[in-house]
């Protein structure tokens, strides 16, 4: 999405600290886009429970690149010789880097526009619906909702950027992109006291919707429910939803590792419960938060073509 | 059903054990499959946003969408045909909606899916899936001849000779490249022999069953006039003639207006009665 330049110049500047972290871990480029390995204790509060307070990647994990793109949208190149598709199974056969033919950046973008979306792991929605969803994705530049500097939602916000947790609540923070895929700054105060969901029928649809969390076992389970239609599912796909959706996000802590998944009811547009591929987001224990860029959408009224991210 | 169920995995799970990456594949054989890939746009790797990050390429082909027109065999006879198909190879599945006017005829609209080992045909997009909506009537005995169809596209022959690994064979014939390999899973005992042209383009498929009694599923199919042909740019090449023949005798002659490559939202999900019909 967006004109090129302004693609990869945001997209490189969103994405050096968390990339230049994993490659600092790994003493060089990295060669495989795998989840990383947990590393050092899980640390737990004094009621027991996996302490989830902490900057994970430090930005959106949405935004981390095409190679962490491509993880989480399930195509996981393992070597340099082997690469799967994680909700199949099937392996997707693996070409060396043609290092004489470098890539421009409308090539960069066209590829990292196909990687990102030749996963098998996609919701199924009722019939009348296909053709929609299609049109969604292939027209993005104009459809997606989240691209005139609105809120990304739930659960297209994915890992927070900063967890902080309390006795009887849970804080997320999602800073604002100003550039590629242009987003509204997102927070959410989530209790884990054991209350109960107010009635669907008594809320007004939000982005983030009404969430109450529980602790099963050491997972972090957020409910929610409430929302409006002005979202999709991610960032590719033309995932739409309606009032009715449903969210369960299922947060798990191993080391400097949180793992992330969601699973999505609709009756009304899906056939059947989708669960995404699940995210990886690594600590980064000294980073701060950095400032929201301003959002200003400049750039839809010169795009020609219907290439987006 | 859990028999079937198993089936499919044990072939997904062969399949994922058995692909070879293209350094393990002999040098002429990857050379030649590698050039293919390339022209056909099947390569890609991208580093935006991966600051110290190089990973290798990968197959990107997954799910397209064609548009086009010309004619088709009803019983002997060539007609004018509307063509729109719907495939993907993660799963193996592809939707062909004909719509067949025999001159003087009322039109014939049709709807044939298959995914993995289920066939069944849709009187509607989608159909069965929500009662009331539509009709999907069992069809598994078509599976291998439509799954066929898939295969012998350009980027299912590439696909399918990385799969059989050693067991691809690249020759020369008449000056043109030509790879010979076998199918597996449903189509096991399915020989491919497919010719290249000089910039590397898949331009015929022939298919050979391994006995007489599969003669459907020997088929020569010739694609040309290749050029990227989606809305949404992808630098991928879909061809724009499309003629195949079953027994020598052709049975469509297509002429595509789109082919969209940009891994478009189609899905293949199989109705619950297309199912129990295959555990009978």
């Amino acid at each position: 999405m967006r004109a090129h330049s302004r693609i990869i110049a945001t997209a490189l500047g969103l994405a050096c600290a968390g990339a230049a972290l994993l490659a600092q871990e790994a003493g060089g480029p990295r060669t495989v886009n795998a989840p990383p390995k947990p590393t050092g204790t899980t640390p737990r509060t004094a009621d027991g429970h996996p302490d989830f307070t902490g900057v994970w990647n430090g930005l959106g994990d949405n935004l981390n690149g095409v190679p962490n793109q491509l993880a989480n949208n399930g195509i996981v190149i393992e070597s340099a010789t082997a690469a799967r598709d994680l909700h199949s199974g099937q392996a997707v056969t693996v070409f060396p880097r043609n290092t004489t033919r470098p890539l421009n950046n409308e090539q960069a973008e066209r590829a990292a526009s196909l990687l990102r979306r030749s996963g098998s792991n996609r919701p199924i929605y009722k019939p009348e619906y296909w053709d929609m969803v299609k049109y969604n994705d292939h027209n993005a530049n104009e459809e997606d909702p989240s691209n005139n500097c609105m809120p990304a939602g739930v659960p297209r916000g994915a890992i927070p950027s900063y967890i902080a947790q309390y006795p009887n609540y849970v804080f997320f923070v999602y800073p604002g992109q100003g550039g590629l895929i242009a987003t509204q700054t997102m927070y959410r105060m989530i209790p884990t006291d054991g209350r109960k969901h107010t009635p669907l029928q008594e809320l007004d649809g939000t982005y983030t919707g009404e969430s109450i969390a529980h602790w099963d076992g050491d997972t972090l389970v957020v409910d929610s429910w409430g929302f409006n239609s002005n979202t999709w599912f991610d960032q590719i796909g033309g995932y739409m939803h309606g009032e009715n959706m449903h969210v369960v996000e299922r947060f798990t802590r191993n080391g400097n590792t949180l793992t992330w998944t969601a699973t999505i009811e609709d009756p009304d547009y899906l056939l059947e419960p989708w669960t995404t591929t699940p995210r990886v987001a690594l600590l980064r224990p000294n980073a701060m938060l950095p400032e929201s860029q301003p959002c200003s959408e400049r750039d839809l009224a010169h795009i020609v073509t219907k290439e987006h991210h | 059903m859990r028999a079937r169920t198993a089936v499919v995995s044990m072939l997904a799970l062969v399949g994922a054990l058995a692909v070879p990456s293209v350094s393990a594949q002999a040098p002429d054989r990857a050379r030649v499959l590698r050039a293919s890939a390339d022209a056909l746009g099947m390569v890609r790797w991208s580093d935006i946003g991966g600051a110290n990050t190089r990973l290798p390429g990968i197959d990107i082909i997954n799910t397209m969408e064609l548009v086009g027109s010309g004619t088709s065999d009803v019983n002997g006879r060539l007609v004018k045909t509307d063509y729109h198909v719907a495939l993907g190879y993660n799963p193996a599945a592809m939707r062909v909606e004909m719509t067949r006017t025999p001159d003087g005829g009322a039109a014939q609209h049709t709807i044939q899916t298959v995914r993995e080992t289920y066939a069944w045909d849709e009187s509607q997009m989608g159909a069965g899936l929500v009662p009331g909506k539509g009709t999907a009537t069992p069809m598994n005995a078509a599976a291998q001849e439509r799954l066929l169809q898939l295969w012998t596209l350009p980027y299912g022959v590439v696909k399918g000779a990385y799969f059989a690994g050693e067991k691809t064979a690249v020759s020369t014939e008449g000056g043109a490249t030509v790879l010979t390999f076998p199918l597996s899973g449903p189509l096991a005992g399915v020989t491919v022999k497919a010719t290249l042209d000089a910039r590397n383009f898949v331009t015929k498929v022939e298919t050979r069953p391994d006995n007489a009694a599969r003669a459907a599923l020997a088929t020569e199919t010739d694609y040309s006039d290749y050029a990227d042909r989606g809305e949404v740019p992808t630098d991928i090449k879909t061809p724009g003639h499309i003629v195949r023949k079953q027994g020598g005798r052709t049975v469509l002659d297509i002429q595509v207006k789109t082919w969209e490559t940009n891994d478009p939202y189609l899905v293949f999900p199989v109705p619950p009665n297309v199912k129990s019909a295959a555990t009978r």
